[in-house]
């Protein structure tokens, strides 16, 4: 009886917590009239949305340039981050030191770094670029990234590192021949959370790539507001192209990311 | 040496532009002109007069540790509904992940369509209980509420994720003996279940905190502010001041070290409180 009752208040929860998203998706289906006249579900099924959105804004480059922030600039905090990690879980010296400057420069919002990085890119000529948002949402996604791999090498055993010096290995080696195999579970976790970081950012996105052709998703979707004439079932049609990937890579990886998101962030 | 490169991204992101902050705080720059002369104290006093940012630095402070209270409860209520179930979260842990990974712009154009005044999902909803044409983004106390809920939406989901992992550290013999002894659901849970959890919880609390001064993307979509200054949180008040209308970077530069001084002021006495409690406890 209690059993039936809980899972009957969570299938209650769960609809009631879709019906945004629902929603948008019933909008892609409907014509400007249709969506004034109200209701959740179209009068009538119109499929137009999801290809005049193409026309309507280069949705295609959008997607294009999330893509390639998102998957960029995850390497590039991996690349970062993995080191970083096993320094703040194995150097007795430095590990300490690190870890609270990492964390301190998680804790600062990122608009602290909006001006002084604008003008950093602009000197360099990295504004509305692809390369210059890669660059600054990997490097800005590291304290997460370290922060969830610390608790992976924390939990090996030293033991495993010891025999691999004894071996002749150098630590350069250990690291990646014996450490990163080890924590791969954390390694897909943390690159997956930062992907998925990345491609939802949006303050460095606006502030520094606003011209069409380095326009990410966020920005350009939420440029749509901008547009006198709305176009809801296209912007609708545009979030629901734009979120679907994801919500495919999170269910597909779900094991990872929950085992990471709980041994990381709670510890 | 394997912190080289983090080092150089902490030079980038942290050291160089708390530098560059306190040079443009100090002088009068503009988007096109940066550094132009030395102004003294004028930006911070620019930035102490303006009513909008002042508001901000409350208002920003106000959801953070709101938007952390009502995310805990609302998160917390759904891990202990979840292990009622059982050890294992299934489908439910699908589920969960979805509003984390849902790009928050995308999330504010959802609510924005669904709370539309017209032709939104909810009009009928109005309607049906009395209150036809009721628009909560219209008055300031309604929008700001709209975003704290919009914020729960978002992020209760992942403090149930990582609550849910805590309770199965609460021993079963613990919770059968407080039936024994008469103990109500309730009563269980605030003498048996909380005090394990309690770590994890304010962890919960700290790290929503700092997420919650971050709150930009939903601001820009769903209330742009508004009405009045209702919604200005401090971050969207710097971006506006700096690279909207004014382009005055010196005092978004000011603003910006106001801000920080705040946000530090603030997870610094959360984190003081968290380790007491958590030591207290042993």
């Amino acid at each position: 009886m209690a059993a039936v009752l809980s899972t009957s208040l969570l299938v209650v929860i769960a609809l009631a917590g879709a019906v945004p998203i629902l929603y948008l998706l019933s909008l892609a289906f409907r014509t400007n009239d249709d969506v004034l006249n109200g209701g959740f579900l179209p009068s009538v099924i119109y499929w137009s949305n999801w290809g005049r959105v193409f026309e309507t804004v280069p949705f295609a480059t959008m997607l294009a340039n999330s893509w390639l922030v998102a998957i960029g600039s995850a390497l590039l905090t991996g690349v970062v981050a993995v080191p970083a990690a096993y320094v703040t879980a194995r150097s007795r010296r430095h590990g300490d030191r690190l870890a609270t400057l990492v964390l301190a420069s998680y804790v600062a919002p990122p608009v602290v770094a909006m001006v002084p990085l604008y003008f950093l890119l602009k000197g360099v000529g990295l504004t509305n670029n692809v390369v210059g948002l890669i660059l600054v949402t990997g490097l800005a996604n590291v304290p997460v990234a370290v922060w969830l791999l610390d608790g992976f090498v924390r939990r090996l055993p030293v033991d495993i590192e010891e025999a691999a010096w004894l071996d002749g290995l150098s630590p350069v080696q250990s690291l990646l021949r014996i450490v990163v195999p080890l924590i791969s579970p954390g390694i897909v976790a943390a690159l997956l959370v930062c992907l998925f970081l990345a491609y939802n950012e949006f303050l460095f996105a606006v502030s520094f790539s606003q011209s069409t052709d380095s326009q990410t998703l966020t920005v350009g979707l939420s440029l749509f507001q901008g547009d006198r004439r709305v176009q809801f079932g296209q912007q609708a049609a545009a979030s629901v192209m734009a979120i679907a990937p994801m919500y495919v890579l999170a269910v597909v990886a779900q094991r990872w990311l929950v085992s990471g998101l709980t041994h990381g962030a709670t510890r | 040496m394997f912190a080289a490169p983090a080092g150089v991204g902490l030079l980038l992101l942290l050291v160089y532009p708390t530098v560059y902050l306190l040079a443009l705080a100090f002088t009068e720059s503009s988007l096109g002109r940066p550094l132009q002369e030395f102004s003294g104290l004028d930006n911070f006093v620019t930035a102490s007069e303006a009513l909008a940012f002042r508001g901000s630095l409350v208002r920003s402070t106000v959801f953070a540790l709101l938007g952390a209270a009502v995310t805990l409860a609302v998160g917390t209520a759904l891990a202990v509904l979840l292990r009622t179930r059982g050890g294992r979260l299934g489908l439910a842990g699908s589920l969960l992940l979805l509003p984390l990974v849902t790009p928050p712009v995308m999330v504010g154009v959802a609510w924005k369509l669904m709370l539309a005044p017209v032709g939104g999902a909810l009009t009928g909803v109005w309607e049906a209980v009395g209150i036809g044409g009721f628009n909560p983004l219209g008055t300031g106390t309604g929008a700001f509420a709209t975003l704290l809920v919009i914020d729960m939406w978002q992020w209760a989901p992942f403090v149930t994720l990582l609550i849910f992992a805590a309770l199965l550290g609460v021993p079963d013999d613990l919770l059968e003996a407080a039936q024994l002894d008469g103990a109500g659901a309730w009563r269980s849970f605030t003498a048996v279940v909380w005090p394990i959890i309690t770590p994890t919880a304010l962890a919960v609390v700290l790290l929503k905190v700092v997420i919650g001064f971050k709150a930009f993307d939903t601001i820009v979509v769903v209330t742009e502010g508004g009405p009045g200054l209702a919604t200005i949180l401090a971050p969207f008040e710097i971006y506006r001041t700096g690279l909207r209308g004014d382009f005055d970077m010196g005092v978004a530069a000011a603003e910006t070290l106001v801000f920080g001084v705040v946000v530090g002021l603030v997870t610094t006495v959360l984190t003081v409180a968290r380790a007491r409690v958590v030591r207290a406890q042993g």
